[in-house]
């Protein structure tokens, strides 16, 4: 049996600090690191920042396709192979598409490091892009955005993209369009993928099984060959998001809302003020004043809920429920009552309070498994929160005061700034 | 504290060895029949507690379906000690979630929270299973939440309605052929009265099994149940009959036509046996249906979606954790409309073939090595350990059944997964679908 290295992971009972190691490999790329012998796993958890707001209109999916084709072989291995050593080694590897980053996770057993390491290398560096499999994907894709078509919710959330975000590029779906994805070819996979996989873009965290030197070794060989010679723009901030409702008419007896509001970008000094107040409004599962007053007291949806999205330059709060058309403009009406009454009158003290307890005390769900601490780490370094976050977090929320919490709200929610993208058959 | 991990480490890690307990999962019963498992797992300060009650919407009376769905709703709407919305609010201040599910066979509660308040959470589950104080209005309302959620679910879903449509067809007399959420017409007939003697009826210490998974002793979480379990009383709950469905002469072909759909679905619905009928026949399945049909490797995407390119997907997996029949659920999309019973045909005959010539050592020896590595995976959390026990010892599986699961895996021959799915292919008793517009 293998003698393991001592056990280097301190989650201390009673506060919420997670210790990692900030590590840097030879050839200068630096990531975190937990380690953990508890269970015999490697997790790594990886974003490059880019993705598909650097698509052209014309080729828009271009990034999604690119990412679902890296299991799909490499320069040694034909798909079908790839996929038969996956399994092999007991290696999972996903690697998704979002408006302004790639995100992906690679998991291997302790045993199959070696092998496993290795693939993950093969796919980011060298797939195939074979045209046969190109062609594959392509057909899956647009598979998929046809069956899109006749999900309801799906429909709205991509009208909602559509016409809040206006010009901006966050307005396209990150999928394409059956017509863009058929225009793409293999050169453009080529090119994108290496303007995608820059070092200079490149986040990681890890967590597993595995001594410090060797982690070093193996993140240097997947990430050490790929480039810097590419500077991604800056995403630009919401100039333009709509304001109102629209209508989609289609026949359902049931129909689909999405609403916005202007938000924060994460790395804003008022974020964690802005996050308390969402999670009252409809952020907080049971205990939100949406679910409450909508579901609850007058049960006119099933569900119904908001949450931000953040992300480095601007944010955006978002929300959605779903309700029979003869309700819907009454459920409507009660969401704009429930925003005006945030900033009207504010949040009571019990709720800032429930609040703050409930993000001091959700955080350590966060330490149960190696790929949900690995993604933890990523996180943090990518929205640039600092390497003493994990001890600051508990002062942060503890600082929060209720009338700058008030402020805000009364600031920024406005009835007015609000979008409502309705689809189905309102009464 | 580093010492104690370390110690930890030790011992998890023998789980290289596929003869080793999975879960090494300890038991206890209270006299009340209230069953205790726990996991235990220090790693971070958070427990994992699931309640599974072994009855589900399989328990209704005819013309009452939806019921065990309404219960659980109405399960978080606040006891004598604990009124309103106490519970979910207390959990929510510790920063912990919750939810809850319904199945044919199962109902089942869970929260994850941070493990000091593990007392008052063990408490809460406790008393909400006799203490339940239910108005009208509560009742009136949440019909209301049911009503949307299945016109979410069901109504506005023309593939989610071809999938109830089936499962009716093909299960004929027992209840997996009723929704679990309900016919709409017989959620509206639901009364308060159906609900009461309902939850008199099931909500007993003797129905229920109590998983607590993450950072807590066995010892602590024994003291722990005696205390808030040990007095509730056995409900007097009626046995029911495990009803099987008739084998099928005929043939049938379901269509659902809706002008939304863009893309044609074809599916096939078999029923099948269960692991409570055998554990290794069901293994035995199962890892044949994962060759078959399970993911992109699988011999029927081969075929289809690379070689012939008649399909974008195809795939099939087996559930078979059901305390009566199991079923197989098969699909395809083809990349251009054909006709329903073309698709059927095609498939038909290249299954057939396929059982006879494709399934090989190799194959059976990958899906035997992922499966095992899933089961280590599956270690890594807290809440997926509680989910595969409570789930297999719900429909009438043991404990040891499931810490070995790796050794009878282990046993599972070529011979014994070709004999299960040329069974399968003979299995007349399915049901065919087919979504266009």
């Amino acid at each position: 049996m293998k003698i393991f290295f001592i056990v280097l992971i301190f989650i201390f009972k009673n506060s919420f600090a997670l210790e990692f190691d900030k590590l840097q490999t030879n050839s200068g790329i630096s990531f975190w690191f937990v380690k953990d012998s508890s269970i015999p796993i490697v997790s790594v958890s990886f974003s490059f920042r880019g993705g598909s707001f650097m698509e052209s209109q014309d080729k828009q999916g271009l990034s999604n396709l690119m990412t679902s084709l890296l299991d799909e072989g490499t320069r040694d291995l034909s798909a079908r192979e790839f996929k038969k050593a996956m399994k092999i080694n007991g290696m999972k590897l996903s690697v998704s598409s979002q408006k302004d980053k790639i995100d992906g996770s690679f998991q291997v057993i302790s045993s199959q490091i070696s092998e496993g390491f290795n693939l993950f290398y093969e796919s980011l560096n060298h797939p195939r892009f074979e045209d046969k499999e190109i062609n594959k994907v392509k057909n899956q894709i647009i598979s998929s955005l046809k069956i899109d078509q006749s999900d309801i919710p799906t429909i709205a959330s991509n009208l909602f993209n559509e016409n809040f975000f206006g010009d901006h590029s966050f307005a396209r779906n990150t999928k394409g369009t059956i017509e863009s994805i058929k225009k793409i070819n293999r050169n453009d996979l080529v090119n994108f993928h290496k303007k995608a996989f820059q070092k200079s873009n490149l986040i990681i965290g890890v967590s597993g099984n595995i001594g410090k030197e060797e982690i070093k070794k193996k993140i240097d060989l997947v990430f050490s060959d790929m480039e810097n010679t590419y500077e991604i723009p800056k995403i630009k901030r919401f100039t333009s998001l709509a304001q109102g409702d629209k209508i989609h008419k289609i026949s359902t007896p049931q129909t689909s809302v999405f609403f916005g509001h202007p938000g924060f970008e994460r790395n804003n000094d008022n974020f964690f003020e802005l996050r308390i107040a969402n999670y009252i409004l409809g952020g907080g599962g049971f205990q939100s004043r949406l679910y409450k007053n909508i579901r609850e007291k007058r049960g006119l949806v099933y569900s119904i809920y908001t949450y931000l999205l953040s992300y480095e330059t601007d944010g955006i709060l978002v929300g959605g429920f779903q309700t029979r058309n003869e309700s819907v403009n009454k459920t409507i009406k009660a969401v704009k009552r429930e925003f005006d009454s945030m900033r009207k009158k504010g949040i009571s003290k019990e709720e800032f309070e429930n609040a703050k307890d409930y993000f001091n005390g959700s955080f350590t769900r966060n330490f149960t498994s190696t790929i949900s601490i690995a993604k933890l780490l990523q996180v943090v370094q990518y929205f640039k929160l600092g390497e003493d976050y994990f001890k600051k977090r508990e002062e942060i929320i503890n600082n929060l005061e209720l009338e700058k919490v008030n402020k805000i709200v009364s600031d920024i929610f406005k009835g007015n700034k609000l979008f409502f993208m309705i689809v189905g058959e309102p009464e | 504290m580093k010492l104690a991990l370390f110690f930890l480490s030790l011992v998890v890690f023998c789980f290289d060895s596929e003869s080793k307990k999975i879960f090494d999962a300890k038991s206890f019963e209270l006299k009340n029949g209230l069953k205790l498992i726990v996991v235990e797992n220090p790693r971070a300060p958070v427990v994992a507690q699931m309640i599974w009650y072994n009855f589900g919407s399989s328990v209704e009376k005819r013309g009452k379906s939806g019921l065990a769905h309404f219960m659980e709703h109405l399960m978080f709407k606040g006891t004598k000690n604990f009124p309103d919305d106490f519970f979910s609010k207390f959990l929510s201040k510790i920063g912990g979630s919750e939810n809850a599910f319904t199945s044919y066979d199962y109902t089942a509660y869970y929260q994850i929270f941070p493990s000091k308040h593990l007392e008052k959470i063990i408490e809460l589950e406790a008393d909400r299973m006799k203490n339940l104080t239910l108005t009208k209005k509560n009742v009136e309302i949440e019909k209301k939440v049911i009503l949307e959620e299945r016109f979410q679910r069901i109504e506005s879903d023309p593939s989610a309605q071809l999938d109830e449509s089936m499962r009716s067809i093909l299960f004929p007399n027992n209840y997996y052929g009723r929704p679990i959420i309900g016919w709409k017409h017989e959620i509206e007939d639901l009364s308060y009265d159906d609900i009461i003697s309902f939850y008199k009826e099931f909500y007993s210490p003797h129905n229920a099994i109590l998983v607590l998974s993450g950072d807590i002793t066995f010892v602590k979480a024994k003291e722990l149940v005696k205390r808030y379990y040990g007095s509730l009383e056995i409900s007097k709950t009626k046995k029911n009959i495990n009803l099987r469905d008739p084998n099928f002469k005929t043939s049938t072909n379901v269509e659902l036509k809706n002008k939304n759909v863009k893309q044609q679905i074809w599916k096939r619905i078999y029923r099948t046996k269960s692991y409570n009928d055998s554990i290794s026949k069901a293994l035995a399945l199962d890892l044949g249906l994962k060759i078959l049909a399970g993911g992109t490797s699988s011999i029927l995407y081969e075929e289809f979606v690379n070689k012939r390119k008649t399909f974008s997907m195809v795939g099939g997996f087996y559930q078979g954790f059901s305390k009566a029949n199991g079923y197989v659920y098969m699909y395809a999309i083809p990349n251009t409309e054909i006709k329903g019973s073309e698709i059927s045909k095609n498939l038909e005959t290249f299954i057939s073939k396929a059982i006879e010539t494709k399934i090989t050592e190799e194959r059976l020896n990958l899906e035997k090595k992922k499966y095992f590595y899933d089961s280590i995976y599956g270690m890594d959390g807290i809440l997926k350990p509680a989910e595969i026990i409570g789930e297999a010892l719900t429909i009438g599986l043991k404990l040891k059944d499931i810490e070995n699961w790796n050794k009878k895996l282990s046993k599972i021959s070529l011979e014994m997964v070709i004999k299960e799915l040329s069974e399968f292919n003979q299995n007349n008793n399915f049901v065919t679908g087919n979504l266009t517009n």
